[in-house]
């Protein structure tokens, strides 16, 4: 046990290294093949007069988005602080069951990822996609802040500077602003660039480059659900077009731009693929229409959804319970999300991440508190997946942060740049993440 | 740095207990602690001289940043009142009038009964659950009402039951293993919660089989009493078939308890819930005391709670708006925060009740069990130690702030303190009770100050340190400057409010007061510098047409749709009040539908009269209220318009917009449609049994109304009314 632990911490990554990377199963899924030729079909069918609408419409963007990449980013937030020790179990450590007696997920429970890490049952659903190569698991990420405040953690984790609260913007809104301008149809950046799901742009995505929140595509409309903007809808538009009021001027522009590419685009006749199921819930929901967005072509570049419950002070259950409903939930609306995507999901890179880990040790209530590092996931075709990456602290008492917590080895800005850099072309880091001093060369390429 | 950190608390305690000791320490106090409108005491701070706004928009200011918004009317009654007068009223709540609210709220009896006896008298999952487990501990009522009751509660239970067993028998998670397609039925997560684990209160059960209407139809004909006790006699099953059929008229005639039962019997959560929901906006659309009213809402976000924590919690939000909140909106902050760390939703919502000192009688007595059993399943479940959530909110949400100078330390040593604050019978609704057994022994040392072992009162002693602590009253005065002033208030407005807290002991009046004879309340750039939160769009919107409201709930329902559900904020942090956030693309779309869906009175149980709400203001002489024919009739109904919905003129170009639009009447059909309330699109009809028969299908149709509709409604959804 005690050499095992040596070699954990000497290496900066562990586990089998092909671990379910091999290319005999990822050739089984049958992606690159069907893929190239749905592709190549497509485009061979230009000209004719056949072609269904939406299928023209994806191949004309494609043509008109040139050189500029296309891809995109899904950024997922598990807001209250996820048991990251019980969700990519380490169930070779003794002493996370000496810590957690009644809330350890037992060993023959784990989906077992590499003989020391495993899964939590209710992630289910990720074990093909870990198998395939897809999913990237980091552990014992998060902030070197110390702070165990929900609200602190989640404002720097979403503004990407830790212990600076005068931060303004978000890092993904700039990282947008830092990769490469995207050319649309008529030079003009999507309105739907930069999407949030939900009532409100969160923190990750505000800032200079406009982000737009929709809680509902179906009701994203004013008066009239037709094809056509509304009278009234034109109405409005003229007040808020000639509004003096600089804040709700520029919130009216962008909504009226947005409520006409969405009429135009139509998702709503973007079905989830044939047996995709999501989840019921909001959750499940917000990545059906993300999807849909992302298949009507609408020029998303970067999208946000986040999902609550993770705060388990009490009765958080082990292999079933609180935790684990939230994780299959979790699970199950990222691998509808994946399948459901099909072709596009080449060009899709999704992140997880929670502001900060739970105590190693169970409280007295059955829950956990407040603790540090955490694990992050992170899916993709260009993933090198199959693996978990960082550097594994270890779970000793001596080895905890504060003598309670899963210390943090790998920065979250070190995952969080890294698909910035790659996924969205944003090679200024420090302009990303000012202060954070990550470079490619601290990357862990996992893409 | 947290030496340092310690030090300057410190400091400030040392100040504040010269504070204290205000009748000794008099000058001292005054000089630290100016007062905004003796001159002499201002000289300290050089005060640079604010435009302050003029005449009317005095009163407009005031009325848009106390209350809910101006309804028709407000603003000459108040002007003739005088501002002064007024906000000194206002202050003093008790001493106002509130028949209408009155009236309105008597359609809510069980928002009135104490806590234990809305437990007894709509029994929820936890004791159904408990019944049906042989552990009936509680009596059967003898009432046949009640009776009849519980009965169908545990049918539905139990009906519930099966449907999730049969959804969990599909997907086990084995199964789920070994699906590499991951097909889990979508109902799965949803459904498969631990009893503990949060729950949807106002969910709908499914429907069994087809809509009862030919009986629905025979109940319509009885009289009110044999139709209820009809109604009664109905089965679990026919009753959720009867629930689709059901028109308006099969409540009417019902008393509001009556109603109250018919709306429970699928389960009492849901109407508890959705009651709290629609009473807190009732009073604060209808209340006279809108000052407590604004408070009120202003304090149950900074004590927030959250309806779905449990299935208990929302019997707990009743008395903890009434009992624990608004008495104490206007009230001193000490009292205020100890009883919200009494009140049953708070010990709940935060852990606290379950928290056990590690050392305790409980905590050693449990050990020892389990040495003896160790796989007693009691035992294993048993609480016996800290739980440290509400120690943590209590500094960084309720009190000091987040960087109110306190450590990992001192939240666990708070955490300890609290101890034994628990609950009579946690989760069925019962009162606080401190519970020695569970205390920590020993002494604690909080923010470097020793607490002697001292049982419930150590709490006490810290709540009072933190309610008199010089970083609670900033951080309490910058959050008041922020609902009140603007995003940014100015630091000597808030400093100044600070000094008025610590000196008169956190008296909240004394706080607002300084507040309201500022210069920076005043300034001409906090006027109309405010984006409106969802809440506060909704309820303005709704009090400046004048609107009657019979039913809330599509209210209720508009705020979850805009982001903001009432009693809906998960995390302890509550609901911003600033802009960030709330002016989001998606936002504004549903606040323009919302505003020409209830311009149009196409929520059920709210309806606008435009000619009354046109005319009622006392200084106008009425307008002609015919169709108008001419442009120019139609801009002099469309500016009466301005004035009663805004107070003010409008752009240019938002009045030729308004008066072009009004012509096409046909508009708001499609808003209908679009600011739809009902998930399924209305197909299953009625969610609920209608508690409000005369409430629903009101579509207007006078046409007259119909143009002053589309003209209010684009001017409720125009960039101006985004703001107060």
């Amino acid at each position: 046990m005690n050499t095992m632990r040596q070699a954990m911490v000497d290496t900066s990554d562990w586990g089998c290294d092909m671990c379910g990377r091999d290319l005999a199963k990822r050739g089984l899924q049958g992606g690159p093949s069907r893929r190239g030729f749905l592709k190549g079909g497509a485009l061979a069918l230009v000209g004719t007069s056949v072609i269904p609408g939406f299928l023209l419409r994806s191949v004309m963007a494609e043509a008109t988005t040139a050189a500029a990449n296309n891809k995109r980013l899904v950024v997922l937030f598990q807001r209250g602080a996820a048991d990251g020790l019980n969700i990519v179990v380490p169930f070779q450590e003794k002493n996370y069951y000496s810590m957690r007696p009644s809330i350890a997920i037992k060993q023959q429970d784990v989906l077992d990822l590499n003989g020391f890490f495993g899964l939590h049952p209710s992630l289910a659903a990720f074990k093909p996609l870990y198998d395939q190569g897809h999913l990237a698991i980091i552990h014992a990420a998060g902030s070197l802040d110390s702070s165990r405040s929900h609200f602190d953690a989640q404002d720097y984790m979403e503004s990407g500077t830790p212990g600076v609260k005068s931060t303004q913007d978000g890092w993904l809104n700039r990282a947008l602003l830092n990769g490469p301008a995207p050319d649309g149809p008529d030079g003009k950046p999507s309105a739907f660039r930069a999407v949030a799901l939900g009532t409100q742009v969160p923190r990750t995505l505000q800032g200079k480059l406009p982000a737009i929140a929709v809680s509902n595509l179906a009701d994203f409309s004013v008066g009239g659900k037709g094809p056509q903007t509304s009278s009234i809808s034109n109405a409005f538009q003229a007040m808020y077009d000639e509004s003096s009021d600089a804040v709700l001027h520029g919130t009216g522009q962008e909504t009226f731009e947005a409520v006409k590419m969405l009429k135009a685009a139509d998702p709503a006749k973007y079905a989830p693929a044939a047996g995709v199921n999501y989840p019921n819930g909001p959750f499940g929901n917000s990545l059906k229409q993300i999807a849909q967005l992302m298949k009507a072509n609408l020029g998303v570049e970067a999208a946000f959804s986040d999902i609550g419950g993770w705060d388990t002070h009490q009765n958080q259950g082990a292999a079933t319970g609180q935790l684990a409903n939230r994780l299959t939930e979790f699970a199950n609306g990222i691998a509808a999300f994946w399948k459901d995507m099909e072709d596009d999901a080449e060009n899709i890179t999704l992140v997880t991440m929670s502001e900060f880990g739970r105590t190693a040790r169970q409280n007295g209530t059955g829950g956990t508190d407040h603790g540090h590092a955490n694990v992050m996931f992170v899916l993709g075709s260009r993933v090198k997946g199959g693996k978990v990456y960082g550097k594994w602290p270890g779970l000793d008492n001596s080895q905890l942060n504060e003598g309670r917590d899963l210390a943090v080895t790998t920065d979250f800005r070190r995952v969080l740049g890294e698909v910035a850099y790659k996924t969205l072309g944003a090679k200024n880091l420090d302009a990303v993440f000012p202060g954070s001093q990550v470079t490619p060369s601290e990357f862990l390429n996992f893409v | 740095m947290k030496a340092s950190r310690l030090r300057q608390f410190e400091r400030s305690q040392d100040s504040l207990l010269q504070c204290g000791r205000a009748a000794l320490a008099g000058t001292l106090c005054a000089l630290l602690v100016s007062q905004p409108l003796s001159a002499e005491v201002s000289k300290p701070a050089p005060v640079v001289k604010l435009q302050e706004v003029q005449g009317q928009q005095r009163v407009l200011h005031v009325l848009n940043r106390l209350t809910f918004g101006p309804r028709p009317g407000d603003v000459a009654a108040v002007q003739a009142m005088g501002l002064n007068k007024w906000f000194e009223q206002q202050l003093n709540p008790a001493a106002i009038r509130d028949s209408v609210l009155d009236a309105k709220l008597a359609e809510y009896p069980a928002m009135n009964l104490p806590l234990a006896e809305l437990q007894r008298k709509f029994p929820g999952p936890q004791q159904i659950r408990a019944m049906l487990d042989g552990k009936a501990q509680m009596q059967m009522p003898t009432d046949p009402v009640m009776r009849a009751m519980v009965e169908d509660q545990k049918e539905f239970y139990k009906l519930q039951q099966k449907a999730q067993a049969a959804n969990a028998a599909k997907t086990t998670p084995s199964d789920a293993g070994k699906m590499s397609g991951q097909e889990m039925t979508p109902a799965a997560g949803s459904q498969m919660a631990a009893p503990d684990a949060s729950v949807d209160p106002t969910a709908p059960a499914t429907a069994v089989t087809g809509p009862m209407r030919e009986e629905a139809r025979k109940l319509m004909e009885m009289a009110p009493e044999d139709r209820f006790r009809a109604i009664m006699a109905l089965s679990p099953n026919q009753l959720q078939r009867l629930r689709p059929a059901a028109g308006p008229g099969l409540t009417a005639g019902f008393t509001p308890e009556q109603k109250e039962i018919l709306i429970a019997l699928p389960g009492s959560v849901r109407m508890i819930a959705l009651e709290s929901m629609e009473s807190r906006l009732m009073r604060d659309i209808y209340s006279e005391r809108q000052l407590e009213a604004v408070m009120t809402d202003f304090w149950l976000n900074h004590f927030n709670v959250y309806v779905r924590k449990n299935q208990n919690e929302a019997y707990l939000l009743p008395s903890y708006e009434r009992d624990t909140i608004r008495p104490n909106a206007l009230g001193n902050f000490e009292t205020l925060l100890v009883a919200t760390a009494k009140s049953p939703a708070m010990l709940e919502y935060l852990d606290n009740f379950r928290s056990v000192g590690p050392d305790s009688l409980q905590a050693t007595r449990i050990k020892r069990a389990k040495q003896i059993n160790p796989n007693a399943k009691q035992l294993q479940q048993a609480s016996a130690g800290l739980n440290e959530n509400y120690g943590r909110e209590l500094m960084e949400l309720h009190t000091l702030g987040v960087n109110g100078g306190y450590t990992q330390a001192d939240v666990t040593q708070v955490a300890k303190v609290f101890t034994g604050w628990g609950l009579e019978r946690p989760l069925q609704g019962s009162d606080y009770l401190f519970d020695e057994r569970r205390h920590e022994p020993g002494s604690k040392t909080v923010l470097g100050k020793t607490i002697p072992e001292g049982g419930e009162k150590e709490g006490l002693e810290v709540l009072h340190m933190l309610a008199t602590s010089s970083a609670t009253a900033h951080f309490i005065s910058t959050k008041l400057a922020i609902r009140f002033v603007s995003d940014t208030p100015p630091a000597a407005l808030v400093d100044r409010m600070a000094a008025s807290f610590l000196k008169s002991n956190g008296d909240i009046k004394t706080v607002l007061r300084t507040m309201f004879h500022s210069p920076e309340f005043w300034s001409t750039e906090a006027y109309r510098a405010k984006v409106k939160t969802p809440e506060e769009f909704v309820i303005s919107a709704v009090r400046a047409s004048g609107a009657a409201v019979d039913n809330p709930q599509p209210l209720v329902q508009a705020l979850e749709k805009l982001g903001m559900p009432l009693y809906g904020m998960q995390t302890p942090n509550g609901y911003s009040w600033t802009q960030e956030g709330w002016l989001s693309t998606g936002a504004l779309v549903s606040r323009m539908n919302f505003a020409l869906v209830l311009s149009a009175s196409r929520f059920p149980g709210v309806r606008v009269d435009w000619a009354q709400t046109v005319n009622s203001s006392l200084t106008a002489t009425p307008v002609s209220y015919s169709p108008a024919a001419t442009v120019d009739a139609a801009s002099a109904k469309e500016k009466r318009l301005e004035d009663v919905l805004l107070g003010q003129a409008v752009s240019e170009r938002t009045r030729a917009t308004v008066i072009s639009q009004s012509i096409d009447t046909n508009v708001t059909e499609q808003a209908m449609t679009q600011f739809d309330l009902t998930p399924d699109g209305g197909k299953t009809g009625p969610r609920y049994l209608p508690k409000d028969p005369q409430g629903r299908n009101n579509a207007t149709a006078d046409p007259d109304d119909a143009q002053a509709a589309v003209m209010a409604g684009l001017l409720l959804g125009s960039p101006e009314f985004q703001r107060r």
